[in-house]
């Protein structure tokens, strides 16, 4: 039977993050946390391939103990099983150190068929950690597929990507890896009954010791602060008039005529 | 060993890597040196700045431009530069982050901007962080300091002349495992929304395909194109994806903005941001356009559209 292997990132939900105008620093005092969206439509792939193929899925973090809530969420969209590798120091991970932390865990799982990646998480947004897993990993892998089918009489995969000036299909043998953009499925909402039951099912805790402790960062971040927008942020109403005083704002500023 | 290395996929991208990286090499007192797939390109490159040009061998056709990855990380290994600059098209993403791993250094993905610090030779470089929201700064601590740069960033580097650089052929990759079935163009748009002075974009709020045809008409009257937010291109399908605005999208500065039904989620801002002025049309008031916008008119676009082109009208004429 397949093994898929489903990354996944919990991420702060960017709308409950307020800004200090005055320092631009961000205020994340009361963020709530959710599934990276575009790891949904990675988990989402692996059960589709469960439920056409049959195959075990794992969902697989790597996060501060804090983080416990993700699993319930992941394992209600469908998983089997959940990988959870934590240690309160996996906090504002460069993405060199997720992906050495991911493979050493993903060695420590013995085989696997496939792995998939969302597109790029949203927060980083970085789009290195798959890649750079499959790297690490030793597999081919594919970015940027929108479309998945799975041969099985052959063991291989074809993966559609679509990329800005063309369309590419390519195709390799398992082990591999993908990382999937948000158009190539509609992750399923879960159920009462799914969310209950994802509270038992099994959950595989690694610690960092485990894995041989976290490597260092390649790159430090020295800042955060909030992008500036500086805009006049000026409303009118719908009347005519409203739409008359409109136009001539835009007149003034010469972008029109 | 030392250098600034670039590469891209094409002619275009590389020329404006070439001008990001002259500066550093400048800065750093050493060689710059470009890829390219072929002698005429090589001599170009050369041409423009390029104090050695890398060459990459053919490639079958079942292979995909991300098998040269093995021989540019090698490569990279025995030369050791000190910074590595990719564009950032997707391959150059998924090149730059395994290339990055292969040589256990970081990588900047889709650096905006950097600072270089000369004595050190060391970069600081920034990015856009939680979709648009907040701006990162990150200073590489492993060499090669790596990042990739979106295209359009930097200016293209000038002719400098014909200029004779060194020209170095790159070994065959080994057969990559990921072989390419099918490979089908997209079909090119007939405008590049990123060069259109005003840009009507399609929102969420618009309830039909029908109606995009209100922000067509709006864009006629203020002689510009018609863009869309990402759901209208990926889930609706209404629009191509190529017009299609945000931080995964095209990126824009246009010189006047308008968001017909659009909400403006920080994804998308992050498409608009750097466009001279911002006007918003959307019935809720509270939606976060209006925070990123100069202008906006709260009310029912279907009430508002048909007046504002009937007054965009009248004052051209007058």
């Amino acid at each position: 039977m397949l093994k898929v292997i489903a990354c996944f990132k919990w991420i702060m939900d960017e709308a409950d993050i307020k800004v200090d105008a005055g320092s631009r620093r961000l205020i994340l005092d009361r963020v709530g946390y959710k599934i990276s969206p575009y790891d949904r439509n990675a988990i989402e792939e692996a059960v589709l391939l469960k439920e056409r193929h049959g195959a075990n899925v794992v969902a697989m973090t790597v996060a501060p103990p804090s983080a416990k809530p993700c699993l319930k969420d992941a394992l209600s969209r469908g998983p089997d099983n959940a990988c959870f590798v934590n240690d309160p120091s996996l906090v504002d991970l460069d993405p060199s150190q997720t992906t050495n932390i991911l493979a050493s865990a993903i060695k420590g799982q013995g085989e696997f068929d496939l792995i998939i990646c969302g597109e790029g998480s949203g927060d980083l947004y970085t789009q290195q950690v798959g890649p750079a897993l499959a790297e690490k990993l030793g597999i081919p892998c594919a970015t940027y597929v929108n479309k998945l089918t799975y041969v099985e009489a052959e063991g291989r995969i074809i993966a559609e990507r679509k990329l800005k000036d063309c369309v590419e299909v390519v195709t390799m043998p398992l082990p591999a890896l993908i990382t999937v953009l948000p158009d190539i499925n509609v992750p399923r909402i879960p159920s009462l009954k799914q969310v209950l039951a994802a509270g038992k099912k099994p959950v595989d805790s690694v610690t960092l010791s485990a894995l041989g402790g976290a490597c260092e960062t390649c790159m430090q971040t020295t800042g955060i602060v909030a992008a500036t927008m500086e805009r006049r942020r000026q409303k009118f109403g719908a009347e005519q008039g409203d739409i008359r005083a409109a136009v001539g704002a835009l007149m003034k500023e010469g972008v029109i005529g | 060993m030392a250098g600034i290395w670039v590469f891209a996929e094409n002619r275009e991208q590389t020329l404006e890597l070439l001008n990001a990286g002259k500066a550093l090499a400048m800065d750093f007192a050493t060689k710059l040196t470009a890829f390219a797939r072929d002698m005429e390109s090589a001599r170009d490159y050369s041409g423009h700045g390029a104090d050695e040009v890398l060459l990459l061998p053919p490639q079958a056709d079942d292979q995909p431009l991300e098998s040269f990855v093995p021989v540019i990380a090698d490569a990279a290994k025995e030369d050791d530069p000190d910074v590595f600059l990719m564009c950032a098209t997707q391959r150059g993403k998924e090149m730059g982050a395994r290339i990055a791993a292969r040589l256990n250094t970081g990588l900047c993905t889709e650096c905006t901007g950097f600072k270089a610090d000369q004595e050190k030779k060391s970069l600081a470089m920034e990015r856009i962080l939680l979709g648009g929201l907040a701006i990162q700064t990150v200073v590489p601590k492993v060499r090669p300091q790596m990042a990739t740069i979106a295209p359009g960033t930097f200016d293209p580097a000038v002719h400098l002349g014909d200029k004779e650089g060194v020209i170095r052929g790159l070994p065959v990759p080994p057969a990559s495992a990921v072989k390419v079935v099918d490979r089908t163009p997209k079909q090119r748009e007939s405008v590049d929304i990123t060069e259109a002075k005003v840009v009507v974009c399609v929102g969420r709020g618009v309830e039909k395909k029908e109606d995009v045809e209100l922000a067509r008409e709006l864009a006629r009257v203020l002689g510009g194109e018609v863009g869309c937010s990402r759901p209208v291109a990926e889930e609706l399908h209404w629009l191509p994806e190529e017009v299609y605005l945000g931080i995964s999208g095209k990126k824009i500065k246009p010189d006047l903005y308008v968001g017909v039904g659009v909400s403006g989620q920080i994804q998308h801002v992050a498409g608009i941001r750097d466009s001279k002025v911002i006007f918003a049309i959307n019935q809720d008031e509270n939606a976060p356009i209006f925070d990123a916008a100069d202008y906006g008119i709260v009310g029912d676009l279907y009430q508002v559209v048909p007046k504002l082109i009937r007054e965009i009208k009248s004052v051209l004429k007058a």
